[in-house]
């Protein structure tokens, strides 16, 4: 693997539902977009640990759906559907997003394009908008929700006397 | 990697979202803070953080729930202590998730390379 100058994922959970990472790709808005449009790329690079995409049809406009099938190395295939809801090209999209792992849990999913210098970055957001987590989280007065370096916070928590390295 | 690790990093279970709930509200996130240097009572987190004893004992209830503190008592006095491990569920899911998106990306910031790479060689 190619090393990325600039760096892994930032994860961000600006609410109790909300999931945020962004990164940035030294290439243009226009091939970033297609990268994750386009079923012919999107076949590529959707399973994250390299699983085979056995089913992938985007049906890129306003209300139309997709749906993307990988097949996990036990056999079981993993199904990912949804439908668009706003779509801006080169920089935006916004789409449902199903997981039949978890089918009570419908999210929205949103992705974000910006460009500068030849750099862009990437923002994608996933808000579960599923009643049980919902009134799960309303049932706390006050709710505060910001976790931004949640994962810093954690290793804090885990760790407190040991040293942070890095 | 098997369907049920997928579905502990898409989603996360309930027994760790009762942990993410609990640290999502910020004053909780302090107490918790509060009591990393040790065990201690009501009245010695009221006297660090800014906040009221009933306010303090609230949010005390709230992390006692889910497993967060726990609490003896010594004489009249009750003691609150951290139990990190409880959040160790939720460290393990944050890092599998931030692992399947980088890896996800990671190959997108490869392929990128390639179809530029491809691109400008058949400028030439």
């Amino acid at each position: 693997m190619t090393p990325n100058r600039h760096g892994s994922a930032v994860i961000e959970f600006p609410s109790d539902l909300e999931i945020v990472i962004t990164r940035e790709f030294d290439a243009p808005i226009a091939l970033v977009f297609d990268v994750f449009t386009k079923p012919e790329h999107v076949r590529k690079t959707f399973a994250p640990f390299g699983e085979e995409v056995t089913v992938c049809s985007i049906d890129l406009r306003v209300g139309g759906s997709y749906h993307i099938v990988m097949v996990t190395d036990d056999g079981t295939e993993c199904s990912f559907r949804g439908t668009y809801l706003e779509i801006e090209p080169p920089t935006r999209t916004v789409q449902t997003w199903l997981f039949d792992g978890w089918p009570d849990a419908e999210a929205v999913e949103s992705m974000e394009l910006h460009e500068t210098d030849g750099v862009t970055k990437l923002t994608h957001r996933l808000a579960f908008r599923d009643k049980a987590g919902r009134d799960h989280m309303t049932q706390f007065d006050g709710l505060e929700a910001n976790f931004d370096n949640v994962e810093d916070y954690l290793g804090s928590l885990l760790e407190p006397q040991g040293t942070v390295s890095g | 990697m098997p369907i049920s690790e997928y579905v502990g990093i898409v989603a996360r279970s309930s027994t760790t979202s009762d942990v993410f709930n609990a640290i999502a509200e910020a004053h909780r996130r302090e107490i918790l803070d509060a009591l990393m240097a040790g065990e201690k009572a009501v009245g010695a987190i009221v006297d660090d953080l800014s906040m009221s004893q009933p306010q303090v004992s609230k949010h005390l209830r709230v992390l006692s729930e889910v497993g967060l503190v726990s609490c003896r008592a010594e004489g009249r006095r009750r003691l609150y202590r951290l139990e990190p491990a409880r959040l160790q569920p939720l460290h393990e899911w944050l890092a599998k998730y931030k692992q399947a998106w980088n890896d996800r990306l990671d190959r997108v910031d490869d392929y990128l390379k390639e179809l530029q790479q491809k691109e400008s060689s058949s400028d030439t």
